[in-house]
């Protein structure tokens, strides 16, 4: 029976290797490749003929995380937050209407919302910094010289910078919490909405005690991923303010951006993959603790 | 019959992979790959000249948007890595430091690059090594509008730009438009002053005092500009004639013609208080040998550079996409001697500074691009963001270390 079952393993593993193998090659050799690099001097003098020098990196790049770092770590906090809480109260209520029973032309509303998905997000970025935000030639500021007001420079400091970053963070994020919502959504057994309809529930009531509870477990994956995606996010505020050559005046950085511009610019890359590393543990340690609560909960 | 098919399959994976690790044959020498980041022109241009100069050579030209960053990732490594690479000068002393160039002057006659343009000839130098063959060059050039500026009215002065800009500016035009918070872009104003950015030592703002007042007077100026400084914008404004004025590179002037500007080009202005003229930086573009290339196939890529030295190729780049060759006997010829475009480059080359090709300079672009944002764009205090992007270049030059 022990012999059988070791032999069945042996078969699910084999069977898994592939997959396994391709997993090691593109995601954990990365990781431990640059674990290494962080311990090594390569930089620009010592390019192929690199050494081993301990932890020399890693004291050098405390000095990273001065008060900017912070500031920027913080600013990354309330990027995070503000995001999934805007992205999520959004995508409930428009994969909710995509729910309604009523409604009609739902499938062309469901492409038109996946549409911001389908485009590359470079471009999207692009799109929305020349075509809505520019001063001179955007549709914001037709809108405001239209209305009366004074054109406005959308980008260039800190508060307006986040808002117009978070819009556009939206823009992109929110078919993916669409489309799962409303996938989970439509999972949910239409005869507990009839029950409590029955009983005199109120589309709050219904919302509270079913469809909340209901979806919870499905979209809590694609919550944790875009919380990740959304705390290491780059694209979006390097390419909307901080692109070299083309800076608004914002201060803005997430702690990717700041680390972007204090330690990756400077080809050292023994340096830079000792902040990398540290980043990486933060969120690990950051994930570990989100699943832990998560499976505390259940 | 499935499992020979699979063991043939496996066979020429085999086979393949162990051709890659192979020295190249006879036959391999005479072939060369040659990674640029070119217009399609400059390349066309090129393609054509070598296959008539040297027919005996299997020349392969491949685009690389991110050359750059692929070099540094395979540049030691034959089977990944290019032969040579065309590209501009400013990134030589970060390959000759990692190690992966071979000087030029190991394949060319002593005496041949006597003829180059003694600025394309310091822009290709690092640490006295020749490190790239110069083919062209390209630096800003101060452009007006014939149809809002008239010849008559093109300032000689910054002072009657600055006045010609304030008298021109409001209601959605522009007197005078620039790219005035870009570091490449900034540095001519900060030589103007008689500054600049890294000396060749490495050491950042050398004269802190003249980078400080090329910040305070150029503010005058970003004032009657908008508030947006990339490449996009600026060049839209000037192409849509709502900007009379601009400081821009060649690469504007097919754009202009296109767009039916009766385009004028003038020396660039000198500064009042200094008596210098805005020396912009100039990027030499020209071709480097990779080391195991200079090994391996070393007769090649002599034949090839040897060609590349004839004036008659920097003709025919300069016909064929308006570039300014480096060698000087190509301005000999009567159809680049009457190229107005070129000629003013070749004019404004001899106040030109080439970008510093150091390492360091790579920092810099990023310290440069901050201060100039804290002045311009945010408004900040000049001694103050001076004195801060001074401790950060310092910061992250010692941080490549």
């Amino acid at each position: 029976m022990k012999k059988r079952k070791a032999k069945n393993t042996a078969v699910s593993y084999l069977w898994s290797a592939p997959s396994l193998l391709l997993i090691a090659l593109m995601v954990v050799f990365p990781i431990l490749y640059t674990g290494y690099v962080s311990l090594t001097n390569m930089n620009v003098y010592h390019w192929f003929d690199f050494t081993i020098v301990g932890i020399d990196n890693y004291i050098r790049a405390l000095f990273v995380f001065d008060s900017g770092f912070l500031t920027a770590l913080l600013a990354t906090l309330l990027w995070t937050v503000v995001n999934m809480a805007v992205q999520l109260v959004i995508a409930f209520v428009l994969a909710s209407l995509l729910n309604n029973q009523k409604l009609r032309l739902r499938k062309l509303y469901k492409t038109l919302l996946m549409f911001p998905w389908a485009m590359p997000g470079y471009v999207s970025i692009l799109l929305w910094k020349t075509g809505m935000f520019n001063t001179q030639f955007g549709l914001f500021n037709q809108w405001m010289e239209k209305a009366g007001f004074t054109a406005a420079r959308w980008l260039s400091n800190d508060v307006s910078a986040f808002l117009c970053c978070t819009l556009v963070n939206l823009w992109l994020a929110l078919p993916f919490m669409i489309m799962i919502m409303d996938g989970a959504m439509q999972s949910i057994d239409r005869s507990y909405f009839e029950s409590a309809l029955l009983d005199g529930a109120n589309w709050l009531e219904r919302t509270r005690f079913i469809t909340i509870p209901a979806i919870r477990p499905i979209i809590a994956p694609a919550v944790i991923i875009t919380i990740f995606t959304t705390f290491k996010q780059f694209d979006v505020v390097y390419l909307l303010t901080q692109q070299a050559g083309a800076k608004t005046g914002s201060g803005f950085h997430t702690i990717l951006t700041y680390t972007y511009e204090n330690a990756f610019v400077t080809n050292n890359y023994g340096y830079s993959s000792a902040i990398s590393i540290i980043i990486f543990i933060m969120l690990i340690v950051f994930s570990a603790k989100y699943q832990l609560r998560e499976e505390g909960d259940e | 019959m499935k499992r020979i098919v699979s063991a043939l399959l496996c066979l020429c994976l085999c086979l393949g992979l162990a051709s890659c690790g192979q020295k190249p044959d006879a036959e391999g020498t005479k072939k060369l790959t040659i990674w640029h980041d070119k217009e399609d022109a400059v390349i066309e241009a090129l393609s054509d000249y070598l296959s008539a100069a040297v027919p005996d050579l299997e020349i392969t030209f491949e685009k690389k948007t991110s050359l750059t960053d692929s070099l540094k990732l395979v540049g030691n490594d034959p089977a990944a890595a290019p032969d040579l690479f065309i590209f501009a000068h400013d990134k030589i002393g970060v390959f000759a430091e990692m190690g992966i160039l071979t000087p030029v002057t190991e394949f060319l006659e002593e005496d041949t690059l006597t003829d180059f343009l003694p600025m394309t000839l310091a822009a290709a130098t690092y640490e006295d090594q020749v490190y790239q063959l110069p083919l062209y060059f390209e630096t800003l050039l101060f452009m007006y509008n014939r149809r809002y500026m008239q010849d008559d009215e093109v300032p000689s002065t910054t002072e009657e730009l600055l006045s010609y800009a304030q008298a021109n500016t409001g209601r959605g035009r522009y007197g005078f438009v620039e790219q005035h918070s870009t570091a490449y872009y900034s540095a001519a104003w900060i030589h103007g002053f008689g500054g600049s950015i890294i000396d060749e030592d490495g050491v950042p703002f050398p004269d802190p005092q003249a980078v400080k007042d090329a910040l305070a007077y150029h503010l005058k100026f970003v004032a009657l500009m908008p508030g947006e400084t990339e490449y996009n914008t600026v060049n839209t404004l000037f192409l849509e004639g709502k900007a009379d004025a601009t400081i821009g590179g060649p690469w504007l002037v097919p754009s202009a013609r296109d767009a039916g500007i009766d385009l004028g080009i003038a020396p660039m202005p000198t500064v009042d208080e200094t008596g210098k003229a805005l020396a912009p930086y100039s990027g030499v573009q020209g071709i480097h040998v990779l080391r195991f290339a200079a090994e391996d196939k070393k007769e090649a890529v002599q034949e090839l550079l040897t060609a590349l030295t004839a004036p008659s190729v920097g003709i025919d780049l300069a016909l064929a996409s308006g570039c300014a060759p480096a060698n000087a006997l190509c301005y000999d010829d009567s159809r680049v001697a009457g190229d107005e475009f070129v000629q003013a480059m070749r004019t404004t080359a001899e106040i030109a500074v080439p970008m510093p090709n150091i390492p360091e300079m790579d920092v810099m672009w990023t310290v440069v691009g901050n201060l100039l944002t804290d002045v311009n764009l945010s408004g900040k205090d000049i001694d103050s963001s001076f004195s801060t992007a001074a401790d950060k270049a310092k910061e992250l030059i010692d941080a490549m270390k």
